[in-house]
């Protein structure tokens, strides 16, 4: 059963649900958008093509320490990170709540992530439909849609006068605390974002490993971590230990294929040295790797790292690219 | 489009390729948006077909040269772009007998961004008045806008008549945002340490933690490390995908080392620049 809340109803149901836990929810900063801890339902827009970054910053921080150990009078005390509220994160774009998914596979798989699957179990996600598809965006290439009800708790649809509240989960349903009136109408019709190719992907990638293709892209290619940072998909990391005046932190922050000392070893030897071996690297392991390993291509097609790499790397253009080079080189 | 411009550097770029003079020409490309530029590098004769220009060619290409060190490569260069040219000759980062610079004059570029032409000029090019590069092989005259002359630092005035904690919370909040992506360093023609100080293990100066404080080091740090070397392309700005006004920090100390060295960096490639000279007669400006 579907129910419909009027603008009032959103934002005083967003207020209530604020009180009892985290509210995570795109706000307007400068030109940007970000999805942040709200104080009050004020600072919520809810204006916006997508957010800057992806909400796997929310699962995955950019930086966290995963535990510290304190030292007093010659006793070691190990000291975990612990989560301290139940969250909900608004307005997550359904391409977006697919990228958690896929991410889920490796980081749920055990042993999981202890950090990440706790912060997962704890947040309930509020999807919010597309009613306009931006240029960048090709989700309905990579498995989901504007409007697509898989990967969220609630999926709210914005309608004239109001919203669509569709509840999808039970998880869903415990973030009702009253009773909405049913909506008996049709559900709009989702727009059509741009369609990219992306049959026998998987094989291309591996028959075209070794082509002269990515150096000569990787031309252009700055190294910057962009495309990965705004990545709902990309999960690397980089773990290290310091020390402060008796304490010891394990932290945890980004890092990415891209920049130029990821893949450097101990001895200083690097395996990927050449720049087209590391652009490589972040296509082989959205279009070959994680397909092998955990079934889907790890892109939802947000958009996200065309709109924001400062060179033009477009994935669209690659997935283009790598099926007619393929088709040249006679299957 | 001015095709008769274009014509002319696609010809350069055929004559240079086909002669062997240059492996490579580096010059701009339409982006896949079908409306602004991207760095292009044409290879083959058949290639400079893809080269264009116009207003939407904001990238400063010179930071490539620093990946065609070993072999001869054509660039495409607009007058601010030149001055980065002459930062790297005078910091012996290339050599002028490896490149083959095709100039272009110019009345400044739009700001663009995906699937976005621009409505007005970058504000740096509003009040720039080059219109020739300072150094080229080649040069390709388009017709050019007349500009006011403006003062290039009304921004930087504004915030230095602020309070000292109204200028710190400014910079807090923006360097908050920052994640570390180190575009800002990656497109910047005069970040080119192969170890970068925010990488280093040891010694250890800033750690991977993405945090205010980290990120406040990194970027004040980068900062002073580009005074009085800044060429003013704001390259940095245009590329933050957090938009963090950097080129405000530039600029400052920009102003900073013209007030007090009239010195400009990338105006020419011999004069010595403010940080790599020493003189007796400089004091620390306290008691000795």
């Amino acid at each position: 059963m579907n129910l419909f809340l009027s603008k009032e109803d959103l934002i005083r149901w967003l207020d209530a649900l604020l009180r009892q836990r985290v509210l995570v929810a795109p706000v307007r900063v400068q030109g940007l958008i970000l999805l942040q801890p709200v104080s009050k339902v004020a600072e919520v827009t809810l204006d916006f093509g997508n957010t800057t970054l992806s909400p796997k910053g929310w699962f995955l921080p950019p930086m966290e320490t995963l535990f510290s150990v304190q030292s007093n009078d010659g006793q070691q005390k190990l000291v975990p990170t612990t989560i301290e509220k139940d969250a909900v994160i608004f307005g997550l774009r359904p391409c977006d709540a697919r990228g958690i998914a896929l991410i889920d596979r490796p980081l749920l798989r055990e042993p999981s992530d202890a950090l990440y699957r706790e912060r997962r179990a704890r947040t309930s996600l509020i999807g919010l439909s597309c009613r306009q598809a931006q240029p960048e965006c090709f989700c309905t290439s990579m498995g989901s849609a504007p409007n697509d009800p898989s990967h969220v708790d609630i999926l709210l649809t914005e309608i004239d006068n109001g919203y669509i509240l569709q509840v999808i989960t039970e998880k869903g349903r415990a973030l009702l605390s009253e009773s909405f009136a049913e909506y008996k109408g049709t559900l709009p019709k989702p727009p059509e974002p741009g369609a990219v190719p992306t049959k026998e992907v998987v094989p291309a990638v591996k028959k075209l490993f070794d082509d002269p293709y990515w150096e000569r892209l990787a031309d252009r290619c700055l190294h910057c971590n962009i495309c990965a940072y705004v990545c709902p998909t990309c999960y690397c990391f980089d773990v290290r230990d310091y020390s402060d005046k008796g304490s010891v932190e394990r932290i945890r922050g980004w890092d990415s294929c891209q920049s130029p000392g990821f893949s450097r070893i101990a001895g200083g030897y690097n395996p990927r040295v050449t720049k087209g071996a590391r652009l490589r690297q972040r296509f082989a392991h959205k279009l070959l790797y994680f397909p092998e390993r955990f079934k889907d291509v790890a892109c939802v097609g947000c958009g996200r790292c065309v709109r924001s790499c400062p060179v033009n790397i477009d994935i669209r253009e690659v997935l283009r690219d790598l099926q007619q080079l393929e088709v040249k080189s006679g299957s | 489009m001015d095709s008769e411009l274009i014509q002319q550097i696609r010809s350069e770029a055929s004559y240079l390729l086909k002669d062997g003079t240059v492996k490579c020409v580096i010059g701009y490309e339409r982006a896949s948006d079908g409306l602004t530029s991207r760095p292009f590098f044409a290879y083959e004769p058949a290639a400079v077909e893809r080269l264009i220009f116009d207003e939407t060619c904001t990238h400063n290409l010179v930071r490539y040269l620093l990946d065609k060190k070993r072999e001869k490569v054509a660039i495409v260069v607009k007058p601010c772009d030149s001055r980065a040219i002459n930062l790297l000759l005078n910091e012996a980062q290339i050599k002028r007998h490896m490149v083959f610079i095709i100039g272009v004059t110019c009345s400044g570029v739009m700001e663009t961004s995906c699937n976005d032409k621009g409505q007005a000029l970058q504000a740096r090019c509003q009040t720039c008045q080059m219109t020739k590069p300072l150094v080229y092989d080649f040069l390709v005259e388009q017709k050019l806008v007349e500009r006011p002359e403006g003062e290039p630092y009304l921004d930087i005035q504004e915030i230095e008549t602020k309070p000292i904690a109204a200028r710190r919370a400014f910079w807090s909040e923006q360097f908050g945002r920052c994640i570390r992506c180190y575009a800002c360093r990656q497109v910047c023609p005069g970040c080119y340490c192969p170890d970068c100080f925010v990488e280093q293990l040891d010694p250890l100066w800033v750690g991977i933690r993405i945090a205010p404080k980290e990120n406040e080091l990194w970027q004040i740090t980068r900062a002073f490390h580009l005074a009085g070397r800044c060429i003013g392309c704001n390259e940095c700005e245009r590329v933050c995908p957090v938009d963090i006004p950097l080129g405000r920090l530039n600029r400052k100390l920009e102003k900073e080392v013209k007030e007090l060295f009239t010195f400009q960096a990338g105006l020419s490639p011999e004069e010595q620049p403010p940080f790599a000279t020493f003189k007796k007669e400089e004091t620390l400006g306290f008691e000795e």
